[in-house]
């Protein structure tokens, strides 16, 4: 039965709504970033926004990058708490020398005097746009000791985490995914009605998706919705799977991700960010430092391969993990155990 | 500022400066240090014109900017030389000193200075503040896409940015007048609707007018300025350079020319303000002072290893 006041919102609209209630709790946060003002940001996540703080607090930035990300720097030592939109995660390329060198280092640099708490927000991951358009790169931020790199999976855990975010006061990267940004509000797997109070998620821990014992899927993002479809596709064939969802890549909350493995003794890591030097191989490594062999009987990714995203939907379907392929993976284990 | 005041300012960074040197045969400072030898009289020409409220963002040769905001001398030096009681606990080292009391911090990035700056003159203007935003470059540093983007947006929202080109000529070998479009990097200034000069950076008579001149304009609301101010560079890019791209002549010429610390003692004399003498004192007791304070930082600690994972987050 639909609950008839359960609110039928966007991701956008919740995300846009987040960022309001801790705006006007805050009156230090700012938002920078192109199309962020007028138009409320190109997926709609700070809609509103201009309306009702003003322009001095929303910010509609010309292409610049690498200057409006100095900016948050500067604006966090000015004692503000920016938040700074780069529109994909594509485009960090041409900004990364701000967040590589000044946003991650300077609280460490200076000895804990300064604090910078800015949030990165940047849509990531694919919607069909190709190698420039579609890419994860989480991996490439959380590789850099100093910044926390969130990314949420389902709605209830966008809002709660951008609350935190914006509450923090580490330098943070939020990452929203395209294609959930634009997906049919009540379509998620995970779609536990989200309040229209404020309420946070805390920063490093993961949660428990789905309960299973024969093996452990670990995901991520957008990947969270396809694991627990797969887990639905895998449960006809009498396959029970945990899906354990990161929420928070740094820090990684290794301990539920242990404990998850230590029951299950099998391991599926699946990431639509690039396989090698990344987030896959950290989570195998991490999982293997702390457990013995004996408490794991597989371990296998299932994640994009080093290649730039191509084009075309029959190329780019055999290269993005879904939830069929995933499914696939998690079958071939179990028959191979 | 009285002109021997700004004299005295310029031979405590000069002194400064000649005590970061003894730290590098010995180890004590065991990184790359760029001095800014030779440049003094920019630094103590802006100590005169800005306020503790304004912010300034420096460079990888930052030590005379920190002079010039105020920055105690003490833990400054004691972090470049690699103590506990330095400014940023040992983390920062000499390339990247952060003292928020002050408003004063640096980047090692060449033009990465800049936007940040940017951030401050943002918060200044939304403010409504007299505040400005300084913003160190090199020659070097303007021909990065980070100083463009800054200016215009400077420029376009009238933000009160003042960017210091500090022109000694060389992005470490690469001359400036062989890369850049314009015969002087102000001229520049034009494109972004922001006030600019040049002006002989090594004669502090020279620049204090024209600081001032440009701080007023943005501490006025009339927006970004440009001041460049050439000068001689004396040591090498960092300790250890071998600077082979300049030649002996031209650097014993510069340095017979234009030691800022030569011009306005000259000046100081022949305007009778002190004798040579009196002069001579003052160079003497900075050189005591500075040599006291080299040996206090030298008593203290090195940071303890067993902390290095401390400060990282919050």
């Amino acid at each position: 039965m639909v609950d008839p006041k359960r609110r039928n919102l966007s991701l956008p609209r919740i995300i846009a709504e987040a960022i309001s209630i801790e705006m006007e709790r805050e009156e230090r946060i700012l938002v920078l970033g192109e199309d962020v003002g007028k138009i409320g940001g190109v997926f709609g996540t700070t809609r509103g926004l201009l309306r009702r703080f003003g322009e001095k607090r929303v910010r509609d930035m010309p292409i610049s990058e690498m200057a409006f990300s100095g900016m948050g720097v500067g604006l966090s030592m000015a004692g503000y708490r920016p938040l700074v939109e780069i529109m994909f995660a594509d485009f960090i390329g041409v900004c990364f020398e701000q967040i590589l060198n000044a946003m991650s280092k300077i609280p460490y640099m200076s000895g804990g005097t300064v604090k910078i708490p800015m949030v990165l927000k940047t849509a990531a991951g694919s919607i069909g746009s190709a190698a420039q358009h579609s890419q994860c790169l989480w991996g490439t931020m959380a590789h850099l000791p100093g910044i926390q790199v969130i990314a949420p999976s389902n709605p209830y855990d966008y809002k709660g985490l951008m609350a935190s975010a914006l509450e923090s006061d580490n330098p943070i990267i939020y990452i929203e995914h395209k294609s959930q940004l634009i997906q049919e509000p009540g379509t998620f797997l995970n779609d536990r009605p989200v309040p229209k109070e404020r309420y946070t998620i805390p920063i490093g821990k993961a949660s428990i998706s789905l309960s299973g014992s024969d093996l452990t899927i670990v995901a991520t993002s957008a990947l969270v919705e396809e694991s627990l479809a797969a887990g639905q596709l895998l449960s006809h064939h009498g396959i029970s799977v945990e899906v354990v969802d990161l929420r928070t890549i740094v820090p990684l909350d290794l301990e539920t991700l242990t404990k998850s493995v230590a029951k299950t003794e099998r391991l599926v890591v699946v990431d639509e960010d690039y396989q090698s030097f990344g987030l896959s191989g950290e989570i195998v490594a991490r999982v293997h430092e702390e457990l013995d062999s004996s408490q794991i009987k597989q371990c296998i990714r299932h994640t994009m391969p080093d290649l730039p995203l191509p084009a075309a939907r029959s190329l780019e379907d055999a290269v993005i993990p879904n939830r069929n392929s995933i499914a696939d993976v998690c079958l071939h284990l179990a028959k191979s155990s | 500022m009285e002109l021997i005041e700004h004299y005295k300012l310029m031979l405590t960074m000069r002194h400064f400066e000649e005590a970061c040197l003894e730290g590098v045969p010995t180890g004590e400072i065991h990184g790359e240090l760029h001095t800014g030898i030779g440049q003094e009289a920019i630094s103590a020409a802006m100590a005169g014109s800005l306020r503790r409220t304004d912010a300034l963002v420096s460079t990888h040769r930052n030590h005379l900017h920190a002079i010039a905001k105020r920055v105690p001398l003490k833990p400054l030096l004691a972090e470049i030389f690699e103590r506990s009681t330095g400014l940023c606990r040992g983390r920062g080292g000499h390339m990247h000193p952060f003292d928020l009391e002050n408003n004063f911090s640096a980047t090692g990035i060449v033009g990465s200075a800049i936007p940040v700056a940017l951030g401050y003159a943002y918060a200044f203007a939304i403010e409504e503040n007299e505040n400005i935003a300084v913003a160190i470059a090199g020659d070097g540093a303007v021909n990065t896409g980070a100083f463009h983007e800054s200016m215009n947006i400077a420029g376009a929202w009238k933000l009160p940015l003042v960017l210091v080109i500090e022109n000694n000529h060389y992005a470490i070998s690469v001359q400036s007048a062989d890369v850049s479009a314009t015969s002087t990097l102000s001229e520049r200034a034009a494109g972004y609707s922001a006030w600019g000069a040049t002006v002989d950076g090594s004669d502090i008579s020279n620049v204090i007018p024209l600081f001032e001149e440009a701080v007023e304009h943005s501490r006025t609301g009339k927006g970004p300025a440009i001041l460049e101010a050439t000068c001689y560079r004396f040591r090498g890019h960092y300790e250890g350079d071998h600077d082979s791209y300049r030649s002996r002549e031209e650097k014993s010429k510069a340095q017979e020319e234009q030691d800022p610390l030569e011009i306005t003692r000259h000046e100081l004399i022949q305007t009778g303000i002190a004798t040579d003498h009196e002069l001579e004192i003052l160079v003497q007791e900075s050189k005591q002072n500075m040599l006291k304070l080299l040996e206090d930082i030298r008593r203290d600690p090195a940071p303890d290893p067993s902390d290095v994972l401390k400060y990282l987050y919050r």
